[in-house]
């Protein structure tokens, strides 16, 4: 998923920068959904997701006069859609682990990526993740970014960013094979 | 190495799972507050790229050659020996404050021609700003030294940067060393302090760490001891 913020775009940021409203609104329209996307995944909640959307939307209004160079606005204003995300985290803690069990004599079909029960292991393996771990899997398996850009985003070093997505996947897989085993294991009783 | 990749795809085709997330009131939200909701003015103008443009390079190479041949002038012998034209005694010349052509490397640089002679609030000259196609023209009023730091400010006179419209302030801050760092610091379109004094107080309260952003520059920059 290529960021759309390459090029010419860089012309409206500097409008915006300016106190150009027209432009901003331009921006905010073309960011708006994808952000929208980004923190409900990273949330796992649609109202946590609209609240660090709007903050974020309008903490880039704010600073944008601060923003050195308009050409890395794309990192830059992941970065403050991140912050969001961290301070609508705060607010509530709704990643507890979700315990609801599978239905008994649903065995789990491990290649089929669209079943209910792969489903269920992931987001209850994703909301066992770390906010700090949930997002550098949104901004690697979602947005596609590269890990340089997701470092520069979170404002760590590459490694970290690397180190994140690595134990973030390793909790992922083990999740999956944890439920893969409680499953098999349903199914042989 | 293949189980890595089975999760890998597991999760993004869950990451990608279709569903239909507008942000359409988030949105309409949002714009509705732009209007009570201002904007934080930094204290550095803001930048549209790494580079210069070619006209803009020749622009500050003819700036740099004018300032070079003006101070060559000045240093021309003058006819005034036995039958030359007679020699008048000059005037004192007011103090050099700060003068050069340099590019304050802030954010991707600005290129800067600096003419300021005198102290206090009986400075005299201009500064220009310029990059790209942005830039203005500041006429130097007055001076302060603050923490250190040498103040130099006026009246933006012409302008073709809408951040420093004409008729409002701004000022070069200095550091001085071996570069110089600089910083550039205006009032925008707020209510103008009573002078260009209280203006350069107004600032200098107002920014704090000023120093922490300054940035070294490039060229040359003759200051007063």
């Amino acid at each position: 998923m290529p960021s759309p913020w390459r090029g010419m775009e860089t012309d409206l940021v500097i409008l915006a920068q300016h106190g150009d409203k027209g432009a901003f609104g331009l921006i905010a329209a073309r960011i708006a959904d994808r952000f929208l996307a980004v923190s409900r995944r990273i949330l796992r909640d649609i109202d946590l997701a609209e609240d660090a959307t709007q903050q974020a939307l309008l903490a880039i209004w704010q600073d944008l006069p601060g923003l050195r160079d308009p050409a890395r606005f794309d990192a830059w204003s992941y970065r403050l859609l991140v912050r969001a995300c961290y301070a609508e985290g705060r607010k509530e803690r709704r990643w507890a682990p979700n315990l609801r069990l599978l239905s008994e004599g649903e065995p789990l079909a491990k290649d089929d990526l669209s079943s209910v029960a792969d489903r269920e292991q992931l987001e209850r393996g994703f909301r066992r993740l770390t906010i700090d771990h949930r997002t550098v899997v949104v901004l690697y398996h979602y947005l596609d970014l590269p890990l340089d850009e997701i470092a520069e985003a979170l404002d760590i070093p590459v490694g970290t960013a690397h180190s994140r997505l690595h134990h973030a996947m390793r909790g992922l897989r083990a999740a999956l094979e944890s439920d893969a085993r409680s499953t098999e294991r349903e199914a042989a009783l | 190495m293949s189980a890595n990749r089975d999760v890998n795809r597991i999760v993004r085709s869950w990451l990608r799972t279709d569903e239909h997330e507008s942000a359409d009131a988030v949105l309409q939200l949002v714009l509705s507050r732009l209007d009570t909701t201002p904007q934080r003015r930094s204290w550095w103008p803001t930048w549209r790229s790494n580079r210069m443009n070619t006209y803009a390079k020749l622009l500050a190479a003819a700036a740099a050659v004018l300032v070079v041949a003006v101070v060559g002038y000045q240093f021309l012998p003058r006819a005034g020996g036995p039958g030359g034209q007679p020699t008048i005694a000059p005037s004192p010349s007011p103090a050099l404050l700060a003068r050069g052509t340099f590019t304050a490397t802030v954010g991707s640089g600005y290129t800067v021609v600096l003419d300021a002679t005198g102290a206090d609030s009986s400075v005299s000259g201009s500064m220009v700003v310029s990059q790209g196609t942005k830039g203005y023209t500041v006429d130097l009023e007055c001076t302060r030294t603050i923490d250190g730091l040498l103040w130099i400010g006026g009246d933006v006179t012409q302008s073709t940067d809408s951040n420093l419209p004409a008729g409002t302030r701004a000022a070069i801050v200095l550091l001085r060393g071996s570069p110089v760092e600089a910083i550039f610091a205006w009032q925008g379109t707020d209510p103008p302090s009573a002078s260009c004094e209280a203006f350069i107080d107004d600032m200098a309260a107002a920014t704090g760490d000023i120093q922490a952003g300054m940035e070294p520059i490039t060229g040359t920059l003759e200051l007063a001891p």
